[in-house]
């Protein structure tokens, strides 16, 4: 399945940038993530608790960030398993300073990439995973615009 | 399959079922059409689960002022065929007669379907167009939303931690409106693919009051506003039908693409207005 969307990140690109490859803020950020540890240059094991509605299952699985190019684009896989499913993404995020007009430099977050979900989670769940999908990553983005907010509120 | 282990609680008192989720860890049990399933899958796994079925009240479709009052555990057949709902919000019960099928009609409930607010139920797009409010009662707090801030994405509604959906309130119909509830159900499911819910009311030959409200198309149900502006400012039924679902996020899944769904959202809009327009008095 595709994906692809942009979000507005309250930051000057290098900021951007640096938060999105910042573990402890992609820890924050990512829904229901429990725990992200380094196991190797730029890749990291991920426990996470996924909560939607009344459904809810553990996936263990990993990040891995590759192709960097600061601070315009880089390449995110993510991988997890669980009880109820296993899913699988790799996408590309290209970063795009906006035109600054309200004198908070901003950053557009482009994402384009593929999900791959299988398990009981896809045989049963079929017609929600794009949904579900989009509002993890809605999720994900708002999350980290408060957190470039914040960050830029405390400097 | 088998769930996993739950502690299950009966209480007999919405008092004592206020208690027993007062700290946010217990699940709601109304209906079960959702809940049960997903726990037999093991996609859900609560460690308790409250069953709101020998609380008693929680069932009652009355009037009061010119406001329908739907108990929460009032199920969907029993909002179909009661007199008051078929006299006095007739839109309502005209869309929970198009859910699902017999038996989850039979056992499934108003409170427990808006709690679950599964992006392609039929009745948030009722809800919406009937601009409804959902009464939502705590341990220490009581409280109502309207139904536009209360469904607010897939599977997440304004219900905090420790609230029970109490009942449902819907303005009654004017009785010389027209409305009309039309979907494309899933032929395996009976969920919505698309949903459209609109009400009319005609005054000098002329549209002066329209609603309308999508569900199943996007993350969560919704009232176009810019349609219905369009046609109580008097444009044709095409022009305004043509912006359904403008500039909204779309679902898409191997049955229907995003595109389509807002291609069928617009055509079942145009079916609706034009039944719904036939029905005004």
């Amino acid at each position: 399945m595709k994906v692809s969307g942009a979000y507005t990140i309250p930051a000057p690109r290098e900021r951007a940038y640096a938060l999105l490859q910042d573990p402890a803020v992609l820890a924050k950020c990512m829904p229901g993530c429990e725990s992200l540890d380094k196991i190797g240059e730029d890749e990291y094991a991920m426990r996470m608790k996924m909560l939607l509605g009344s459904m809810s299952g553990l996936f263990e699985g990993k990040v891995k960030i590759s192709d960097p190019h600061p601070p315009l684009t880089f390449r995110l896989m993510v991988t997890g398993a669980g009880k109820i499913g296993f899913m699988k993404g790799e996408g590309v995020l290209t970063l795009t300073p906006i035109e600054d007009k309200t004198g908070v430099p901003q950053t557009s977050v482009q994402y384009e990439g593929d999900v791959q979900v299988g398990g009981t989670i896809a045989v049963v769940g079929q017609r929600l995973i794009d949904t579900t999908a989009k509002m993890l990553i809605k999720r994900f983005f708002e999350t980290l615009s408060r957190e470039a907010a914040t960050a830029a509120a405390a400097n | 399959m088998i769930p996993h282990e739950f502690e299950y609680a009966s209480p007999a008192t919405l008092q004592e079922a206020l208690q027993l989720i007062a700290d946010g860890s217990g699940k709601i049990l109304a209906g079960g059409m959702s809940l049960i399933p997903m726990m037999k899958l093991r996609l859900a796994a609560p460690g308790n689960v409250v069953d709101l079925g020998r609380v008693p009240g929680l069932k009652q479709i009355s009037e009061s002022q010119g406001v329908v009052h739907i108990g929460a555990m009032a199920t969907h057949h029993e909002v179909e065929t009661s007199a008051v709902a078929r006299s006095r919000c007739p839109l309502l019960a005209e869309a929970a007669g198009s859910i699902g099928d017999t038996q989850v009609r039979n056992m499934g409930t108003i409170g427990g379907s808006i709690a679950h607010a599964d992006p392609a139920a039929d009745y948030p797009a009722a809800l919406l167009a009937l601009e409804a409010t959902v009464r939502l009662v705590s341990a220490h707090s009581d409280r109502t939303v309207a139904a536009a801030d209360f469904f607010l994405d897939a599977f997440t509604t304004a219900i905090e931690p420790g609230e029970i959906v109490l009942e449902v309130l819907v303005p009654a119909e004017d009785t010389s409106e027209g409305y009309k509830y039309e979907k494309v159900a899933h032929p395996a499911s009976g969920f919505a693919v698309v949903g459209v819910a609109v009400r009319v009311k005609r005054s000098a030959g002329k549209i002066s009051m329209a609603r309308i409200a999508v569900t199943g198309m996007g993350p969560h149900a919704f009232r176009d506003l810019a349609a219905e502006k369009l046609l109580e400012g008097g444009a044709d039924a095409a022009k305004a039908v043509a912006v359904v679902g403008e500039g909204q996020e779309t679902n898409s899944d191997l049955y229907a693409g995003g595109d389509y769904r807002r291609h069928l959202a617009r055509v079942h809009a145009a079916r609706a207005l034009a039944a719904a327009i036939s029905r005004c008095t």
